[in-house]
């Protein structure tokens, strides 16, 4: 199945016009003016989605898609948002036993607004269901999967309260074959990229997080879990918005190749601190994150670099180099902001590998982010050979015979 | 004991590969890029030469490629974080002695020199 | 058949002091608000305001220019987001010859162009022929070196807060 550029540039922005739709939903009927912050479709292991909302606690409105579109949707609130929300409706400051279908209500209607372009784009009806209320924690508040190690495509919508500090999110997940088939009727044949070499390339790049998580414990003797990867599509100017904008501390360097394009590895202030100590075999001399530091983070950004690339090139059977890393300190988005730009010179929209590492007991944290130039991810699609894919490490008995 | 100069740009790195070989061999010179690797390795002709892949200016295939050309009986051990099967293909068709990949552990450093240069 | 929705009847909404400006966005206030943006890498956040009037706005651009663009996002470009802004800003009652404009950003980290002129060189360069082109003139700037910065424009005073994550913070 082949999927050009043009139909998920389409279906992404189905997904945030339709994510807009319903926050203006939400603001006729509360006058809560939120905002779509950022809608991206991501190509990812079932069993990963909602990764991100771990740890917090959530209200759910879940809904059946049927029609020409299946699949569920499901409207996720932080949990204190709801409060307000329910405050914000006309005679509010309802009971608390009104709480429940106030907020089911609200979503219900929201997602009309959601779906309704969808319907209009694909020229048919798409029904749901009744909403169903969910009170959970984490991924928890999604559905669950049917086979979880199963790749699919989920479009992800981050919508902010600005006034209110408060997020929720829109997470729909179509069923993927129907999904597939009804981007590969949308589209020119242009540009297309064979949908499941997208999944192999994935693979690949998990089995490069892998590696590079190895090259962590390795180097630092932290054992590293919960890895993720993923593949996402956004426009450019929302790529920057992938990272927060904490500080990070990183290294970033361009590969070229088949692909080329930007690559970073970025650790949040505290977990840097603590791998460069981990790396470092005497006391560092000063105070605060020294020179030391900043040379054992290069090495191991190095390092981590090589261990997440070298398996795209060992089963493509090509090179794929990179510069030395350059180090960098600084606020996430500030940190992507060039790299973006510089794709986005060439591109209107970029693909977004992207994976994620951490650790449960010390403080760990760790995000990978490579931005390919996507005509060459499109020619390393085209040269995946599906026999290869397993072959990400290099035979040396061969080499070196 | 053998003379050994030292290539990679990565400071940290530097002083890694001091600590494991200083012990057993002199270290001769420490250099971060492929350019200054050739011009300290005619200066001195050490026996070994420790090479990092990527670095500014010059690469250390590139620079391998020149010492070998230079010298046939030069000893060249690639010392990189590189696992890619072509860039194997080429440090060997560079001439290098040997191959080592990062992240490592002391006794596979000691290894592939003794490999190369004998104990 | 009509369809009768309640887009009419919108809920009228609370107040806000600080609006924030995302990447490739843009803002008019005329009631004094503070427009931030954040996390400016090469990106530029230009802002203009006219005092009298008591119109401000910002924008966050992140390209030079649309030239050549299909149906370019206009705020995502220094040519065509400037003027987006400076025409919402008339619209919403500023007068063009008091309009001022001021600049930070456009960093040069994490530049790999190999010829040195990168984007937030050229980013720079284009906000400044646009402005040339419009006749607002420039006043004040933060632009260049290697970090990130985030803005906060005092939609009463025009003063522009710039800060860097380890540079400390300061007005222009």
């Amino acid at each position: 199945m082949e999927v050009d550029i043009q139909s998920l540039e389409t279906f992404n922005q189905l997904a945030y016009e339709g994510s807009q739709q319903a926050t203006a939903m939400l603001a006729q009927m509360t006058g809560i003016q939120a905002d779509v912050e950022v809608t991206k479709i991501t190509l990812m292991d079932r069993d990963d989605i909602g990764e991100e909302l771990a740890g917090q606690s959530f209200v759910g409105i879940g809904f059946d898609l049927e029609g020409a579109l299946v699949g569920d949707t499901t409207l996720v609130f932080e949990e204190a948002c709801t409060g307000p929300i329910v405050e914000a409706l006309p005679g509010g400051a309802a009971g608390d036993e009104l709480v429940e279908s106030s907020v089911e209500e609200i979503g219900n209607i929201m997602m009309s607004g959601f779906i309704d372009g969808w319907a209009d784009f694909l020229g048919a009806t798409i029904e749901h269901s009744p909403p169903q209320y969910i009170e959970a924690t984490g991924a928890d508040v999604l559905p669950d999967a049917d086979d979880p190690n199963e790749q699919v495509f989920v479009f992800k919508s981050h919508i902010e309260w600005p006034g209110e500090d408060l997020h929720f999110y829109i997470y729909m997940l179509p069923a993927y074959d129907r999904l597939t088939e009804l981007m590969a009727d949308s589209g020119t044949g242009d540009d297309a990229v064979p949908v499941d070499k997208l999944s192999m390339f994935n693979e690949m790049t998990k089995e490069g997080t892998a590696t590079a998580a190895a090259n962590v414990t390795q180097m630092t003797g932290i054992e590293t879990d919960a890895e993720v990867t993923q593949i996402s599509f956004a426009p450019v100017e929302d790529v920057p918005k992938q990272v927060d904008n904490k500080a990070y501390v990183g290294t970033a360097v361009e590969f070229s190749g088949t692909p080329s394009g930007y690559l970073m590895i970025l650790f949040d202030e505290e977990s840097a601190m603590n791998v460069a100590e981990a790396l470092m075999p005497m006391e560092p001399d000063g105070e605060g994150f020294t020179d030391m530091h900043e040379s054992a983070i290069e090495e191991m950004g190095n390092i981590m670099t090589s261990g997440f690339i070298d398996g795209w090139a060992n089963v493509l059977e090509t090179s794929v180099d990179h510069t030395p890393p350059r180090v960098v300190h600084d606020m996430g988005r500030a940190i992507i902001d060039p790299l973006a730009a510089q794709v986005g010179q060439h591109q209107e929209h970029a693909f977004i590998i992207e994976s994620h590492m951490q650790t449960d007991d010390l403080e760990f944290g760790c995000e990978i982010h490579a931005l390919p130039d996507d005509a060459e991810l499109r020619q390393a699609l085209d040269d995946l050979d599906v026999a290869r894919k397993d072959e990400t490490e290099p035979d040396v008995e061969r080499i070196f015979e | 004991m053998s003379e050994v100069l030292i290539a990679d740009d990565s400071e940290f790195m530097r002083n890694l590969l001091r600590e494991i070989l200083e012990e057993d061999h002199q270290i001769v010179g420490e250099v971060e890029n492929g350019v200054e690797a050739v011009e300290v390795y005619k200066e001195q002709r050490p026996d070994l030469v420790m090479m990092d892949i990527v670095m500014p200016i010059r690469d250390g295939i590139e620079a391998t490629d020149e010492i070998k050309n230079g010298d046939p009986e030069a000893t060249v051990i690639m010392c990189t974080s590189v696992g890619q099967e072509e860039k194997m293909k080429e440090a060997v068709k560079a001439g290098a002695d040997g191959y080592i990949t990062k992240p490592f552990q002391k006794p596979s450093v000691i290894e592939a020199i003794e490999d190369a240069v004998g104990a | 058949m009509k369809v009768y929705d309640s887009s009419t009847g919108t809920a009228s909404s609370p107040e806000q002091e600080r609006v924030k400006v995302g990447i490739a966005e843009y803002e008019v206030t005329t009631s004094d608000e503070t427009l931030t943006t954040s996390g400016l890498g090469s990106c530029l956040g230009v802002a203009l305001y006219d005092d009298a009037a008591g119109v401000a706005g910002l924008v966050h651009v992140m390209l030079p220019s649309a030239d050549g663009v299909e149906d370019p996002n206009a705020a995502k470009y220094a040519d065509t987001g400037i003027e987006t802004l400076l025409l919402e800003m008339e619209r919403a009652g500023a007068d063009r010859d008091r309009i001022r404009a001021k600049v930070a950003g456009g960093s040069d980290m994490l530049d790999f162009s190999e010829n040195g002129s990168g984007i937030g060189v050229r980013n720079m360069q284009q906000v400044e022929a646009t402005l040339d082109d419009l006749g607002v003139p420039l006043v004040s700037d933060d632009v260049g070196g290697d970090h990130g910065r985030s803005l906060r424009l005092d939609g009463a005073s025009g003063d522009l807060m710039v800060k860097s994550a380890n540079k400390g913070s300061k007005t222009i």
